[in-house]
């Protein structure tokens, strides 16, 4: 050990306890609670870019860790429905999109709403009525198809009068080479109306 | 699927009527028509009967008859157009009339459409060839009364219906 260092080194350690004891003595002094009540936390936080924060935080890894079950279990679903509006919830929604995503056919078929409608809408008439139109309006598409055809007209003619045309109703626009869409034409290899 | 099943997801609603459905809506039309006519002669015929005791019979030359008879036709449909836009054979058939633009049909335009129906029998029925050929499927009356004849029948409900039934039969056990 140099001449220097057995100096140096006594002196050291006595500020840094003396440094420590300072510490000790000023924060006995301060009042922390009274300091930070005078700290202005919202210009803090505004300082604080919160994006760079989270962007360094593994939600995935954080959302792992947490027991949805447990803490589902502390929540109290009914009282947090209650305070749902759900007026405002449903204005929200655009029932018509959401319907539109429904396979009616699929519900009819595998559901009891099967039954129900084939018990209110009728019997026997309406069973021929539908056939029968059915078949008509069948004959019609085929009689015009050939009649497109024959005339060779490649621009589709309107399905319908511009006050009746409904975007959802419109059949599917006529494939190339295909004769034009006409009333109520449905998707190639199925009956038709 | 048998033929004639309605089409999956398809509404023929709105659109234009085609060849068959309209002839077959005007022969029911012709037939109910024609049956009441005749019973309406029938039916005077027994009443002058009953009342005068002189039988009375109809002649189909009878030029009054004719008469009768044409302006009975004019006032079945023309009525029916101009009140409902249907006539019997049309609501069996589901189609209807409306103005060309699509909407409702205006009642004058329903009498118009009578008085100008005979015209598409003229030069052997050329008149309707409009039907076929024309782009919005419109006859020659239906040219002059500004009219045109779209499905009014929802052929969706009518597939739901025809799936219910079938899946309300898959239910029923073999046995019965």
């Amino acid at each position: 050990m140099t001449a220097h260092r057995r100096i140096t080194d006594p002196v050291e350690a006595m500020a840094q306890r003396v440094a420590e004891r300072v510490v000790d003595l000023v924060l006995d002094v301060v009042d922390l609670n009274a300091l930070i009540q005078r700290v202005d936390l919202n210009a803090l936080m505004a300082q604080v870019d919160l994006n760079a924060l989270m962007a360094q935080v593994d939600i995935n890894a954080l959302l792992a860790r947490v027991d949805v079950g447990a803490l589902l279990e502390q929540v109290d679903l009914n009282e947090v429905l209650a305070r749902v509006d759900t007026g405002a919830l449903i204005d929200r929604i655009d029932i018509n999109a959401l319907l539109s995503r429904i396979d009616m056919d699929a519900l009819v078929e595998q559901t009891d709403l099967g039954a129900v409608i084939a018990r209110s809408s009728g019997g026997a008439a309406s069973e021929v009525l539908d056939a029968g139109r059915s078949q008509a309006v069948g004959l019609d598409q085929f009689i015009d198809r050939w009649v497109q055809r024959g005339l060779r007209r490649k621009k589709p003619a309107p399905v319908a009068p511009r006050a009746l045309l409904d975007g959802e109703d419109t059949p599917p626009a006529p494939q190339s080479g295909a004769p034009p869409a006409r009333p109520g034409e449905a998707p190639a290899g199925e009956a038709t109306t | 699927m048998s033929p004639g099943t309605p089409a999956r997801s398809v509404t023929a609603q709105g659109n234009y009527a085609g060849s068959v459905s309209r002839f077959l809506a005007y022969a029911i039309d012709v037939a109910i028509s024609t049956g009441v006519f005749t019973l309406a002669l029938a039916g005077i015929s027994y009443a002058v009967q009953v009342v005068t005791g002189k039988q009375v019979s109809w002649n189909r030359q009878d030029i009054a008859v004719t008469v009768i008879y044409v302006a009975w036709e004019f006032f079945y449909f023309g009525y029916s157009w101009a009140m409902n836009g249907r006539t019997a054979g049309m609501a069996v058939l589901g189609v209807r009339v409306v103005r060309a633009d699509g909407q409702a049909i205006d009642p004058w335009r329903g009498v118009l459409r009578a008085l100008v129906f005979p015209l598409s029998f003229l030069l052997f029925g050329l008149g309707f060839l409009g039907i076929l050929v024309q782009r919005e499927r419109r006859a020659l009356h239906d040219l002059i009364a500004g009219t045109a004849v779209v499905y009014a029948w929802d052929a969706r409900a009518a597939r739901l219906r025809f799936l219910a039934r079938e899946a309300e039969l898959a239910r029923i056990p073999p046995d019965g």
